[in-house]
């Protein structure tokens, strides 16, 4: 409250004068800021030198075969890990995306093999996606179960479907060519599953930073009390987070029969901690204190990295549990220390 | 004798000096109020006496021992005979009144078991001792706010065989307190102060520091302005002193609302109220006063559809209207600033242009693209004439002042050109001077020929505001004030009557 800083507030769009403080103030917090938000992706690119270079590795790791094989794989946890970002935007967990891309996938090699053509097929994985996260969406805001509680249980029934469905073997039957090729073919020397992930990923991104309804999203996130007091329907926007997940659990599945061109009945379970842990990390990389899209990816290829480099070189795979573990433990800590910080 | 001396207590944040060499002395059985404007540096001070926060530098001495303030934690300050009642609720509302007592002290056990009937007793005891009207095994939110207040007191103080022992810290404690109450809160903390109890006092109300307070500590920008006696000052020497400069009083505008009905309210019943009339006019501002269960921020809360109403008719700009949930509200030209600003206002960790934003976020949604730059040139020009102080405007909600982040959720709401303006508590936690900025802003917003409703706890702040101020009681009118006869003291009385008959 003194003279300066009224004198500053009064002639905020005189550039050359008083808006110099300002932005010197904006400039001085700026380096430190960048310094959190790139810190994970500059951890990303230390580990792929180092295992381009580390005598284990060297030869393997850099290899045009290996980089396709971790960019392909990883894509398809990255984009459930992006499902499991939106309702986490909205501080909700969806535990169920693993089980949907399982339940997907079991569904569209089956339906793939009995000669249903490919976009019917794709439909059928994307829409059972969309009918469990309806049906978590429903019970999560008109009856008000707890969401962890119930994409918990969600997650055990779609196993259950899938099991019952497959009887536990996995899907192999005739998948059309042009479908599993899509998935192991590649577009200037880059995986087209990759393609496939950046649109989806703008797709993410643009509805979370460049909508109404993602603003929404982060302010139910940060205050859903305030979010109904300032006109947000609040159920309807938390609800669509876990068909917009589901949705995209479906596509991840559809993918995954691409990819691996069959459809294995536990490979959906697999998904669902990776993918949590990197929406849960992106909080600490790309936008410090925010979950968001980049900060998932870089994430997800962070971790991929370090493991396809211990296996690389030759490390048991116990190190991987170590690693991945403590990742998720330090960056998320980072996370709450950076959001923590904010308050003081 | 002095209970507490604090010496040269500095702490920085980020490289702002959030306090610059502060000391002072308190006196055993004194009050002792702790004032300064927002951002002042005074909840610094109190959270690093607490060891929340460790200082740069300083020691206090306190029962003839030093200890250094880089080194305090909570334990030590308790241990040092330092007690706290923070100004967030430190207390448990779906607890019990024997466990709130408790908790931070330990049960009595035998045998890992806790000894419920000697628990009891205690707590029982305590509350005798510090003249509680409450009983052990009633829930806390059972209680009215000043006897919950009095419950943190009596945890803090429980285990001191003698009022003349350590020293008790209120960081603003009638913060949510209805007029009556901080009356009967004020004589509480008098008479312990008469038995001998040192207490820190820290409050923006300026009115409570002339009631209760044997001497005052000034803080402004982290620095120590000066320690005086307020029996020695008035009202604008004191505002004076911890603003450096003197706040321009509003003095009640005379005029006279010719205009329009606005706002017609008939037959309203929505939680404890009973039927409720009630018309604002256009370029009116309409205190509602009373005290606290009368139903004043049930009746904001009805209108703008976040509690259900029971019966009644609303009617806007002649034309009725349905009540129906915030949305519907927002729609039919109704603004609302809750009461609690942090519970139900505030995105703390999103940035003070998206605060301000979201109640008009699909103007900016041209083309399926969201006009960020825009929305960013328009937060500014709000800063501008909302009177807004920020780093920048990307900064996090959470890093203003409180009077700063009341000003954004009223530039929020006033940036629709609200119809009808309903203010709960608008200056609650704010200081003398950014007060003064939202009473011109409420005044503002109603001289474009929409109506304002207020509720207030303080009555000074209505008479000086409001055009009329209605006074409810028990649900229902229990008067009406305007021109000669609107003051603080006749609202105090009109809402007090209620209580007598």
């Amino acid at each position: 409250m003194t003279e300066n800083a009224l004198d500053v507030t009064e002639q905020p769009k005189n550039s050359s004068g008083e808006a110099r403080p300002q932005r010197r103030d904006r400039h001085r917090r700026g380096v430190r800021y960048y310094l959190e938000a790139y810190a994970f992706l500059g951890l990303l690119i230390l580990a792929a030198i180092f295992f381009s270079v580390w005598g284990e590795t060297s030869e393997t790791f850099p290899s045009a075969a290996n980089i396709r094989t971790l960019i392909s794989a990883n894509a398809v946890v990255a984009i459930v890990a992006l499902a499991a970002l939106v309702p986490l935007v909205c501080y909700e967990f969806d535990l169920s995306v693993g089980a949907i891309a399982g339940l997907s996938s079991v569904f569209v090699a089956t339906a793939l093999s009995h000669g249903t053509s490919i976009p019917l097929a794709i439909g059928i994985g994307i829409g059972l996606g969309i009918v469990v996260g309806a049906i978590n969406a429903l019970l999560i805001t008109r009856i008000g179960v707890n969401a962890v509680i119930t994409t918990l249980g969600m997650s055990i029934i779609v196993g259950g479907v899938v099991n019952q469905k497959t009887h536990g073997i996995a899907v192999t039957g005739d998948i059309p060519l042009g479908f599993s090729e899509f998935g192991s073919s590649t577009w200037f020397g880059i995986p087209k599953i990759a393609y496939v992930l950046v649109v989806i990923a703008a797709g993410v991104y643009y509805v979370l930073n460049h909508t109404p309804y993602g603003r929404y999203l982060y302010a139910f996130g940060s205050n859903r009390d305030a979010a109904r007091l300032v006109g947000i329907r609040t159920k309807l926007t938390l609800g669509t987070t876990f068909i917009i997940s589901g949705a995209l659990s479906g596509a991840a599945g559809v993918l995954q029969v691409a990819r691996a061109g069959s459809a294995d009945p536990k490979v959906g379970e697999t998904f669902t901690l990776p993918a949590l842990a990197a929406a849960f990390l992106s909080a600490a990389a790309m936008r410090p204190g925010r979950y968001n899209v980049t900060g998932t990816l870089v994430a997800i290829f962070f971790l991929a990295v370090l493991n396809s480099g211990l296996n690389l070189a030759g490390s048991p795979e116990y190190v991987n549990n170590y690693v991945n573990g403590a990742a998720l433990i330090v960056g998320v800590a980072l996370a709450v220390r950076l959001g923590r910080r904010q308050e003081l | 004798m002095i209970a507490l001396r604090a010496d040269g207590v500095s702490k920085a944040f980020d490289g702002t000096q959030a306090l610059d060499d502060v000391s002072f002395e308190l006196e055993q059985g004194a009050v002792h109020a702790l004032l300064g404007g927002n951002g002042c540096g005074k909840s610094t001070l109190i959270k690093i006496l607490a060891g929340v926060l460790p200082a740069d530098a300083g020691s206090i001495e306190i029962g003839g021992e030093r200890h250094e303030l880089r080194w305090m934690t909570s334990t030590r300050a308790r241990a040092a005979g330092l007690h706290f009642v923070h100004q967030r609720r430190s207390t448990f509302p779906e607890l019990s009144v024997m466990d709130n007592l408790s908790i931070g002290r330990g049960f009595d056990t035998s045998l890992g078991r806790i000894r419920w009937s000697a628990a009891r007793r205690r707590a029982a005891d305590v509350l005798e001792r510090f003249q509680i009207d409450a009983h052990p095994d009633q829930d806390l939110w059972e209680l009215s706010p000043a006897t919950q207040v009095m419950v943190a007191i009596a945890r803090a103080l429980q285990d001191q065989d003698d009022s003349s022992e350590g020293v008790l810290v209120l960081d603003e404690p009638t913060a949510s307190l209805p007029a009556p109450e901080v009356e009967l809160l004020l004589t509480t903390l008098r008479r312990y102060a008469t038995a001998g109890q040192a207490i820190v006092y820290v409050t923006h109300r300026l009115e409570e520091v002339f009631a209760v307070a044997d001497r005052a500590t000034l803080l402004r920008d982290g620095r120590l302005v000066d320690t005086v006696s307020p029996k020695d000052l008035d009202h604008e020497g004191l505002v004076e002193l911890m603003m450096g400069r003197t706040v321009e009083q509003i003095e009640r505008l005379e005029r006279a609302p010719e205009g329009k009905a606005v706002l017609e309210i008939s037959g309203l019943r929505a939680g404890p109220l009973r039927g409720i009339d009630l018309t604002a006019r256009s370029g009116e501002v309409v205190g509602i006063a009373g005290l606290i269960g009368s139903g004043r921020s049930t009746l904001l809360k009805a209108l703008f559809g976040v509690v259900p109403l029971e019966a009644g008719e609303v009617s806007i700009d002649g034309s009725s209207w349905t009540v129906s949930d915030p949305r519907g509200a927002m729609a039919a030209g109704i603004a609302y600033v809750p009461e609690d600003r942090q519970k139900d206002a505030a995105f703390e960790e999103l940035s003070v242009c998206e605060n301000l934003s979201l109640t008009v976020i699909p103007q900016y949604w041209h083309h399926a693209v969201l006009g960020r730059r825009q929305e960013r040139r328009d937060a500014l020009e709000l800063f501008d004439s909302f009177l807004i102080k920020a780093e920048s405007e990307e900064a996090p909600f959470s890093s203003l002042s409180g009077g700063n982040q009341q000003k954004v959720v009223v530039a929020r709401w006033l940036r629709r050109d609200p119809r009808v303006l309903l203010l709960d508590e608008p200056t609650q936690g704010v200081d003398v001077g950014a007060r003064a900025e939202i009473y011109e802003l409420i005044v503002r917003a109603v001289s474009d020929g929409a109506t304002a409703l207020v509720v207030s706890s303080d009555f000074e702040e209505l008479a000086r505001i409001c055009d009329r101020v209605v006074v409810l009681g028990r649900g229902m009118t229990v008067g009406e004030l305007q021109n000669h006869e609107l003051g603080a003291e006749a609202i105090a009385h009109l809402a007090n009557t209620e209580l007598r008959s």
